[in-house]
């Protein structure tokens, strides 16, 4: 008898423990929303909030959605605005010195991050020469994006392009010769 | 009596002196930055030592010989076959006429044969000399001493905000023009090499590498066909017949020798304007 009028009250407990338990989670996990606005100091500003209170595995998602706020106003300012924003990223501790640096030159500057390497040509850079420029395609429309499209620098992203170019003429010569000298 | 000078002088001497001394001192540092950063202009990389200038210039002569001796073989192989055209000798092959024709045809055509056959061996030599001598440079120079990052550093020169070098080279493609006019106008940048960058140089010595690779491996393979070729004309000439083959052998002789307009292929040009930057990121590399 007992037993049947606790059931209920047990019931009701167990129900709002467990709503509870929902809400607190709900708070405590941001939710990390894009930037609405258009302007990008405002983003940027909106940006490091964000990446401030818990948002930091959001890093590579916000980097995008700055870089596409900035094409809507390209200029050659919004370089500098970049790296201040991967420097201070740097300084917060959310990325390393070598992941700014990657972060920056990757889209700002005419050389090509994925032609790095601390061994020579012939054995670190041949074998793996397919591998090498299909990166470098890649890294190259990262900078037409950077480059061009925020950056308004057109013949940096020139300059990028005929260099690409030219490493792709200079490996396959290279290469060559590398494999006639073994 | 040096060593006491200094101390007999006034004071106001003593501060000249030490202005001076100051002044030598400072002098003599700006002499040895200015000497250190033009040594750290000056091509280091050696791509094009005499011997590759000489091979070059020896492989320009020995393809101008070959035209000249082509040329005339040519034109008249060219002659006779717009008068075998003319006199509508395709499809009247029994026409003792048209026989004759085609005989005379397939005698200059052997006689083409057999120049080249004479004078490919000098230019296989010179080129596969030259060939050979850019393959070490390229191995050592930029295949074994940069790494990757180097060799991009090298391409794109020390400072990404200088301006397109105006002598960059401007070779692209490598048909379209007379072999030994192509020998030429390497040879001429080759020589004058000196006032190049080293960016300009590796992209120079890469192209000429590539080219004089391809042009080894389709002299050897001419040098094979011409057997062939003139075993299958020695035949030819009994029946008095103009084969397919024939005016096409002709056709990429003449292309290789003497240029192809239709594939002429566009000089790549320098990118518009400068490429100078105004602002410089701490973390740029």
């Amino acid at each position: 008898m007992i037993t049947n009028k606790l059931f209920p009250t047990l019931t009701v407990f167990g129900t709002l423990a467990a709503l509870l338990t929902v809400a607190s989670c709900a708070t405590t996990a941001p939710s990390c929303p894009s930037p609405q606005t258009r302007n990008l100091d405002s983003a940027i500003s909106f940006v490091k909030t964000s990446l401030n209170t818990g948002c930091q595995a959001h890093f590579d998602r916000y980097y995008d959605d700055l870089l596409r706020i900035a094409e809507g106003d390209p200029k050659p300012e919004n370089k500098r605005t970049f790296s201040e924003f991967l420097v201070w990223s740097g300084d917060q501790g959310l990325l390393s010195t070598r992941q700014a640096e990657e972060y920056y030159n990757r889209y700002f500057n005419v050389k090509f991050m994925s032609m790095k390497g601390d061994y020579n040509n012939c054995s670190h850079t041949c074998p793996n020469k397919q591998k090498v420029l299909f990166n470098m395609e890649r890294e190259l429309s990262d900078k037409e994006r950077g480059l061009l499209k925020v950056s308004e620098d057109r013949d940096g992203y020139y300059r990028a392009d005929r260099l690409f170019q030219e490493v792709e003429l200079v490996l396959e010569a290279t290469c060559t010769a590398c494999a006639a000298g073994r | 009596m040096n060593n006491k000078r200094p101390l007999a002088l006034p004071v106001g001497a003593f501060d000249w002196a030490r202005r001076q001394a100051t002044l030598g001192l400072l002098l003599a540092a700006s002499v040895l930055i200015l000497a250190q950063s033009a040594l750290a202009n000056t091509p280091t990389i050696r791509l094009f030592p005499t011997s590759v200038v000489e091979d070059l210039r020896q492989t320009g002569n020995v393809a101008r010989d070959m035209e000249t001796g082509l040329q005339e073989v040519i034109g008249r192989l060219d002659q006779q076959q717009q008068l075998y055209e003319e006199s509508k000798c395709d499809g009247a092959e029994n026409d003792s006429g048209c026989q004759r024709l085609a005989r005379q045809i397939g005698a200059t055509y052997l006689e083409m044969l057999t120049i080249m056959e004479e004078r490919l061996p000098d230019m296989e030599h010179t080129v596969n000399n030259t060939r050979m001598s850019l393959e070490k440079g390229l191995r050592n120079e930029l295949g074994k001493k940069m790494t990757p990052w180097q060799l991009q550093e090298t391409l794109i020169g020390k400072t990404t905000t200088s301006t397109t070098s105006p002598s960059a080279p401007t070779l692209r493609g490598r048909s379209g023009m007379r072999l030994s006019e192509r020998f030429k106008q390497y040879y001429q940048l080759v020589a004058t090499s000196g006032s190049q960058s080293d960016q300009s140089l590796a992209v120079l010595a890469s192209d000429i590498y590539l080219d004089m690779d391809e042009t080894s491996l389709l002299i050897e393979r001419t040098r094979q066909e011409i057997a062939r070729a003139t075993l299958m004309e020695q035949l030819n000439q009994s029946f008095g017949i103009i084969t397919p083959e024939m005016m096409e052998v002709v056709g990429g002789v003449k292309s290789i020798l003497f240029g192809d307009e239709e594939t002429r292929a566009l000089v790549a040009g320098p990118p518009p304007g400068s490429i100078e930057q105004a602002y410089r990121s701490p973390l740029e590399q």
